[in-house]
Formats: structure tokens, C-alpha cells, sequence
């Protein structure tokens, strides 16, 4: 009998081991979090991702699992990322209908737009002394997050720091796309869908289809124009 | 069985990429030249097929769980950063006010601009 109890205290420890076990806590916060976010009557300044990962660290932190070996058995997971961002090339190629109709005003606003939208974070930060990693995981903050990730590790930022701020500027993207519509005042849904999903990736895509379907479709476009873009400009900038 | 073949097509994909970015050292994810590959390969077939179709779907409606653990590392790292989360948030918060506003801005012009020029379209 006290074996059968020993063996079942060292449970946890054999269990962990598994990269299946980390596989298993994300999936299970994954689905918490979505129930939660339904339950709140799916808040636009409350992104499931964000209620899924809160859940997953409390998890983690009340039940002390080792940080470590949860990343490294989570790592199973997110080697899916690469295959999934060359992914992010069908829905953009079935978004250049809208470019070839509009592409005087994409071509010239889309590369000012994503270079300031990362030049503006990293010159207030650098202003106020954040160090060379922080600015690296600050400046593709309006990329969406398969890119980012990408783009963070080239430079030599914070993956982690990165998704935070990734997180918060798709919320108040989103939010500052309302309000400043609404003062300019821009009516066009076209530009509406553009901005958000220019500064506010996958979270302003998802509020941008709220508003209508060609908002949605030119934010799609916004967003992943703006990953290829920032993807291939900031690594050259940076090296300089 | 068809997204398992679709898979397959977005691996290799990937897999190009990553061959052309340790080839010429190019300082992009082999993801992000895996998607331009795919993009440019779509557009010239001028098609999607369903097996290509379905895997990305699959892949792009689990993106969320994908960067979950990368999310989850923020809860980890805080002392980290200490000292630096007034010159992070400013930068979050402003420069996305900033940016927004420019992208708007420049959008609004434009589209008046063309519109006006592009009656010969």
C-alpha cells in the first residue's frame, strides 16, 4: 500500500516528462479559454488568446510545473508555426483581386504605414531607455504573430515580450481605429479594414469582419501585407 | 487523408525557405519566405487546390493555440524587464495611436487622390 501511494506521488514527475503533457495543458486552456471568452459575451478588449495564456500560466504557477520543461514539451506545438505562417499565403492570395483594384493607394501607403507603425514604438522606447533587447521585441509589434515570432528570433529580442506587446496593440489598435474613424471622420471601409489590419494583425482582422465583409477582406490584406513587408525590411534595418 | 497531402505541400514549403534563407543568408524566418514562395506559386498556377485549401484552414484556425506557449512566457519573465515597463507601455500605447492615425490619414488621401486622377482608368 505505501508503495502504491510512493508511486503515485512521483505520478506528477513521471507525467511531465511527456512533451504530451505540456501538449494536453495547452489544448485544455485553449478550450477553457474560448468558454470563458463566449461566457463574457466575447469582449473585443479581451482576445481569447489572452484568457487562454492567463489560464495556462495560473495552471502552471498554482500546480509548480516546471516552466522550463513545459516550454520545451510545448516546443512540439509551436514547430507547427512555420508551416502555418506558409499557410498565410493562401488567404493572401486570394485577397490580390482587391490590390490589383486599388493598388495606387496600397503600394504608397502600406510601406510608410508598417515602417512607422514599428518606428514610432521603437523610437519612444529608445527615448525613454529600453535596452537593444526590448527595442528588438518591440518593433514588429503590428505584425501578426506566426511573422512576429520570426522576425523577434532574427533580431534578438523577447519572443515573450514580443506576444505581450503583440497582444496589447491589436487591442488598442483596434480601439484607436474606432475612435479616430469616427473624429477624422473616414467612413470608407476599405481604409477602416486596411488600418486594422495593418496596426492591429489578427485581433483588428477579427473586429474588421465584425463591421462588414469588405472590411474584413482589406484588413486581411493589411495584415499580411504588412507582415511581409516589416519581415523583410526590419532584419536589414536592424543589421545596420 | 486530402489534408495530410496539403500538409505536405506547406511543409516542403517551409522546408524551401528554410533551404533558400541558410543558402543566401538571408536574415527572414524561413516561414515568411516559405509564404512568399507559396503566394507567387499561386498566383502563377492562378488556383487553390482543396488539399492545399483544407490544410490551411485546418492550420490557420489553431493558429491561437500555436502562440499560446509563446504567450504564456510574458507571466514568466517580468523581472526581466523591470525598470522598462514605463517605456514599453508609452510605446505600445502612443506609437500605436500614431500609427494608426497615419495609416488613416495616408489611406484617405490617396483614395481622394486616385479617385481624382483615375478617371482615365
Amino acid at each position: 500500500m505505501t508503495e502504491l501511494i510512493s508511486r503515485f506521488m512521483a505520478l506528477p514527475d513521471v507525467l511531465s516528462a511527456s512533451p504530451l503533457f505540456a501538449i494536453g495543458l495547452t489544448l485544455g486552456a485553449f478550450f477553457a479559454g474560448n468558454w470563458v471568452f463566449a461566457r463574457l459575451g466575447k469582449p473585443l478588449w479581451m482576445p481569447p488568446v489572452l484568457l487562454s495564456a492567463v489560464i495556462l500560466s495560473a495552471v502552471i504557477a498554482v500546480f509548480t510545473i516546471d516552466y522550463v520543461r513545459y516550454q520545451e514539451g510545448a516546443h512540439w506545438l509551436t514547430l507547427l508555426l512555420g508551416p502555418a505562417t506558409v499557410a498565410l499565403g493562401i488567404p493572401l492570395y486570394q485577397q490580390i483581386h482587391h490590390i490589383r483594384a486599388l493598388w495606387v493607394p496600397i503600394v504608397v501607403t502600406l510601406p510608410l504605414a508598417a515602417t512607422m507603425a514599428a518606428v514610432y514604438a521603437v523610437v519612444i522606447a529608445w527615448a525613454m531607455g529600453a535596452t537593444p533587447e526590448v527595442l528588438a521585441s518591440l518593433a514588429p509589434k503590428s505584425v501578426t504573430a506566426p511573422i512576429a515570432i520570426g522576425i523577434t528570433e532574427q533580431l534578438g529580442g523577447s519572443v515573450a515580450l514580443m506576444m505581450g506587446g503583440l497582444l496589447i496593440t491589436g487591442v488598442v489598435a483596434t480601439l484607436f481605429v474606432d475612435l479616430l474613424a469616427k473624429w477624422l471622420p473616414v467612413e470608407d471601409e476599405r481604409i477602416i479594414g486596411f488600418a486594422l489590419g495593418l496596426n492591429g494583425h489578427a485581433i483588428g482582422t477579427a473586429r474588421a469582419f465584425e463591421i462588414s465583409h469588405a472590411a474584413g477582406a482589406f484588413s486581411s490584406l493589411g495584415m499580411g501585407l504588412t507582415g511581409v513587408f516589416t519581415a523583410l525590411i526590419l532584419p536589414l534595418v536592424f543589421r545596420l | 487523408m486530402s489534408m495530410l497531402r496539403g500538409f505536405l505541400i506547406l511543409v516542403v514549403f517551409f522546408l524551401l525557405g528554410e533551404a533558400l534563407r541558410v543558402l543566401f543568408v538571408i536574415p527572414v524566418s524561413g516561414g515568411v519566405l516559405g509564404m512568399i514562395l507559396m503566394t507567387f506559386t499561386l498566383m502563377l498556377r492562378g488556383r487553390v487546390s482543396d488539399d492545399l485549401a483544407s490544410a490551411s484552414q485546418a492550420l490557420i484556425s489553431v493558429l491561437v493555440l500555436l502562440i499560446m506557449p509563446g504567450v504564456v512566457g510574458i507571466f514568466f519573465l517580468a523581472s526581466h524587464f523591470s525598470g522598462q515597463w514605463l517605456a514599453v507601455s508609452a510605446a505600445l500605447l502612443l506609437g500605436t495611436f500614431l500609427s494608426v492615425l497615419t495609416t488613416l490619414l495616408l489611406m484617405k488621401c490617396m483614395l481622394r487622390m486616385t479617385a481624382r486622377g483615375g478617371a482615365d482608368d
